[in-house]
């Protein structure tokens, strides 16, 4: 075989791999860059009371920061479990689970909240500048932040299924009793 | 009368005239720098698009976010670089001239240029290999094409 027969085959197998790791991968999974970097400050009116709420009164605590809107059904999806991860880590005295309430009206979020329960607090991302700070993509988004004010985690996508036993026991449980990820 | 009138219009207008262009000049000039750095921007959402070109809410809040960065004095690189921190380099609609990415630049020219020297290392050989064919070679010509040939010569004079 000649040498330019051997790199022709070289070639093809190198193209035929390339196509085969690019398409087996989902073109709506992009990696953040967030995680490992520290998480933007913000603060805005509580969706419930109008109160004004700030990211910095929360310094030192393990946050849960989920990204939602009334108009998104994933949302509906895992709210339930958004609830249940709150009760099950809300008598931990380093932990705080936030809402951001992203590109929504003000009734319609009340009336989602009223309709599903809550239990911690809302905040409404008036201009979109908390989410564009955050790199969100859409709805729902969930980010981990450790008590230095890292993002350690964050998820796109609903979380439900096996993705709440990960979320809870891989990264919420182990970030609260100080354990290495 | 006539000639007050004319002598306050005359400098209403060029009092007006020294100040209205002046202030429409700032704003295009914002609106013209906000589209063109949201034109290198993509949008997350509808992702062939640029913030510019995209209905999506997302990207007019991206728009927003420009514009405000731009009348605060930034440039158009901190502008790319604080999307950059955001959401990484598939923000930017053209890749970055570094690193890896010089791959996708320079790839298509290199692929281009190596196809090029292959073809024309094949061509040449087959080339080499085509016996040349000599005048006397070729078996004489028979009288009907002999006499075919002379009947076209003479229908072009």
């Amino acid at each position: 075989m000649k040498g330019w027969h051997v790199a022709t085959i070289v070639a093809l197998i190198g193209i035929i791999g390339l196509f085969y790791a690019g398409l087996g991968r989902d073109p709506r999974n992009i990696p953040t860059v967030l995680v490992g970097t520290a998480a933007p400050s913000f603060s805005g009116p509580n969706v419930q009371s109008g109160e004004i709420l700030s990211f910095d009164s929360y310094k030192g605590k393990i946050i849960v920061l989920n990204f939602w809107a009334s108009w998104c059904q994933e949302c509906r999806l895992e709210h339930q479990n958004l609830l249940a991860i709150n009760g099950e880590f809300r008598n931990y005295p380093d932990f705080v689970m936030l809402g951001i309430d992203y590109q929504d009206q003000p009734g319609d979020a009340n009336g989602f909240l009223n309709s599903f329960g809550s239990s911690y607090p809302h905040i409404r991302d008036i201009k979109g500048t908390i989410a564009i700070d955050y790199g969100v993509y859409g709805v729902p988004e969930t980010f981990i932040i450790d008590s230095k004010g890292i993002i350690r985690f964050k998820y796109v996508g609903p979380i439900i299924g096996p993705v709440y036993s990960q979320v809870t026991e891989k990264i919420i449980r182990p970030l609260l009793e100080g354990k290495e990820l | 009368m006539i000639k007050a009138i004319w002598v306050i219009s005359f400098l209403l207008f060029f009092t007006h005239a020294g100040i209205l262009p002046a202030e429409i000049r700032d704003e295009t000039s914002l609106d013209a720098r906000t589209r063109d750095v949201s034109k290198t921007l993509r949008c997350t959402v509808c992702q062939n698009e640029s913030i510019w070109d995209s209905k999506a809410d997302l990207a007019k809040q991206m728009r927003e976010v420009v514009r405000e960065r731009l009348a605060q004095g930034q440039s158009e690189e901190e502008i790319q670089a604080y999307f950059r921190s955001r959401y990484g380099d598939y923000i930017l609609l053209e890749p970055r001239k570094s690193g890896m990415n010089w791959l996708l630049w320079a790839g298509p020219f290199v692929l281009f240029a190596v196809g090029g020297l292959i073809l024309y290392l094949v061509v040449r050989r087959w080339v080499a290999q085509t016996p040349t064919t000599r005048m006397e070679d070729l078996p004489p010509l028979d009288d009907e094409h002999k006499k075919r040939i002379e009947e076209e010569l003479k229908s072009f004079e």
